[in-house]
């Protein structure tokens, strides 16, 4: 009766440390500290199919064939699980390792996996993932056993559950829809982050606000569908077209804006250059017809012009693209004041 | 029960007697499984097996099976044009499939478990509907 006063001690306490993880490498950690204290096992591992990530939890003497065995094993049940095959290939596998047994118990370097408890991680009719308890000794778990893990099991089910939702609405915060970029919200909070740095340390920064020229026409020609391809691949060559640090984010339809942390004024000027010419070059297929498309952008950067403020820093890039399309488009213009310096295509 | 070995006496097994047969078992199999590893899992496993099936036995599809437990009630009226040994086949491979996913989960532990208490039961359930 003691032990299992014991054991439902351990299990509340296991329960409570998967419940307030708020990263699955955390949740993972938290079941793994807390598990020897409840079962004897070799190996714990725990399946994401999100991210076909295995996590496993070992003894350190676990020899590789066992792992391996393992790590097949687990993917063998997922697949009937999730009514899916997953390629040993596409696998991450993390491995920790940890000193679970005395040393007179260290496993033979020859040990194969004897037996195994595994459970779906299931909410709701979704299977997120499995976890495995898995042991070098015959008959290693017994019913206790599996009323005890499938209680853990439905704790972490839940938890990642909800940590995928929470994902999954902290992007939906965060990013565009339809081209994967950031959205405006988000440029809002990182221009307003970046803005405070920059003055403080009077680092530069640089604003480039984008535009599709006669975007309309395509829209208007080839249907919105179409359009949004466009739009899509447009957003792809951006992201590919900037330095690491720098955001990317659609601004408003076909409006889009790079924040260029550090960058002066003549380096923000050629990033925006090379996308310019990098457009322009691009024949973008639409209906099996090629279509040339080009931009026109506006750059603003403090400390080369007077700003005092993030409002001001867009608003006068948003000049400068005005400037750029006044100016006969297909241009990178700089903000002025009253005029623009141009590059016009040569 | 006495209706059952009424029935069982002319010989002669209607539909519904056979779904209420099998309402039976799985009530008990759902008692005893899901104490050892919880409603979710356990539906989630019923879910499986009914797709694995369904194509077989169409009329499994209509099972309808949450956290609750699984009930029969929807099947009933789509089953009375289904022959009572069809029903019977439909829910042997359903507890023959639900066996299989057991063992390839915990090995023989939940089985083992199930079999004494369980599998008699689908042994004269199957004796009686299908006598030789």
């Amino acid at each position: 009766m003691r032990l299992i006063f014991k054991n439902l001690n351990v299990l509340r306490s296991t329960i409570n440390a998967i419940s307030t993880g708020i990263e699955i490498k955390e949740i993972v950690e938290s079941a793994g500290n807390n598990l020897p204290n409840l079962f004897d096992f070799s190996s714990f591992g725990i399946f994401w199919k999100e991210d076909l990530l295995l996590f496993l939890y070992q003894e350190e003497s676990c020899p590789p064939s066992f792992t391996q065995e393992v790590v097949n094993n687990m993917i063998k049940v997922f697949s009937i699980l999730g009514e899916e095959s997953v390629g040993a290939d596409r696998i991450v596998l993390q491995i920790e390792k940890r000193k679970l047994r005395p040393k007179q118990m260290v496993m033979d370097p020859k040990a194969t996996l004897k037996s195994y408890l595994t459970l779906p991680l299931a909410v709701e009719g979704e299977i997120l993932g499995c976890i495995a308890l898995n042991s070098d000794q015959p008959n290693a778990f017994d019913a206790q056993d599996l009323q005890f893990f499938s209680v853990i099991g439905y704790q972490m089910a839940a938890t990642l559950k909800h940590f995928q939702r929470f994902s999954s609405i902290k992007n939906m915060a965060i990013y565009d829809t339809l081209t994967g970029l950031h959205n405006r919200r988000y440029f809002e909070e990182r221009l307003e982050a970046e803005a405070q740095k920059c003055f403080h340390s009077n680092t530069p920064l640089s604003l480039v606000m984008v535009d599709i020229d006669f975007f309309k026409k395509v829209n208007d020609t080839f249907g919105h569908t179409e359009g949004d391809q466009i739009l899509c691949r447009i957003s792809s060559l951006l992201k590919t077209s900037v330095r690491k640090k720098d955001i990317v984010a659609r601004y408003g339809g076909e409006e889009f804006i790079l924040i260029l942390p550090e960058a002066r004024l003549e380096e923000s000027f050629v990033i925006a250059e090379r996308i310019r010419r990098l457009v322009e070059n691009t024949l973008f297929e639409v209906r099996k017809t090629q279509v040339n498309l080009t931009l026109s952008m506006g750059v603003s950067n403090f400390p080369s012009h007077q700003v005092k403020s993030k409002e001001e820093l867009v608003e006068m890039a948003d000049q400068a693209l005005y400037d750029a399309k006044r100016g006969g488009r297909n241009r990178v213009c700089i903000f002025t004041g009253k005029f623009a310096r141009g590059a016009a295509p040569a | 029960m006495g209706r059952v070995l009424k029935e069982e006496k002319r010989g002669k097994w209607s539909s519904d007697l056979v779904l209420d047969l099998y309402s039976n078992l799985l009530a008990e199999i759902w008692e005893l499984v899901s104490a050892l590893i919880g409603e979710a899992i356990l539906a989630f496993l019923v879910g499986l097996a009914v797709r694995k099936l369904g194509e077989k036995y169409p009329f499994l599809n209509s099972l309808t099976v949450s956290e609750e437990g699984i009930s029969l009630d929807e099947m009933k009226e789509g089953c009375r044009t289904v022959a009572p040994v069809e029903i019977h086949r439909g829910f042997q491979s359903l507890i023959n499939q639900l066996s299989h996913l057991f063992s390839v989960l915990a090995e023989g532990v939940i089985n083992k478990e199930l079999f004494p208490k369980v599998f008699p039961k689908v042994k004269e359930a199957e004796r009686i509907i299908s006598p030789k």
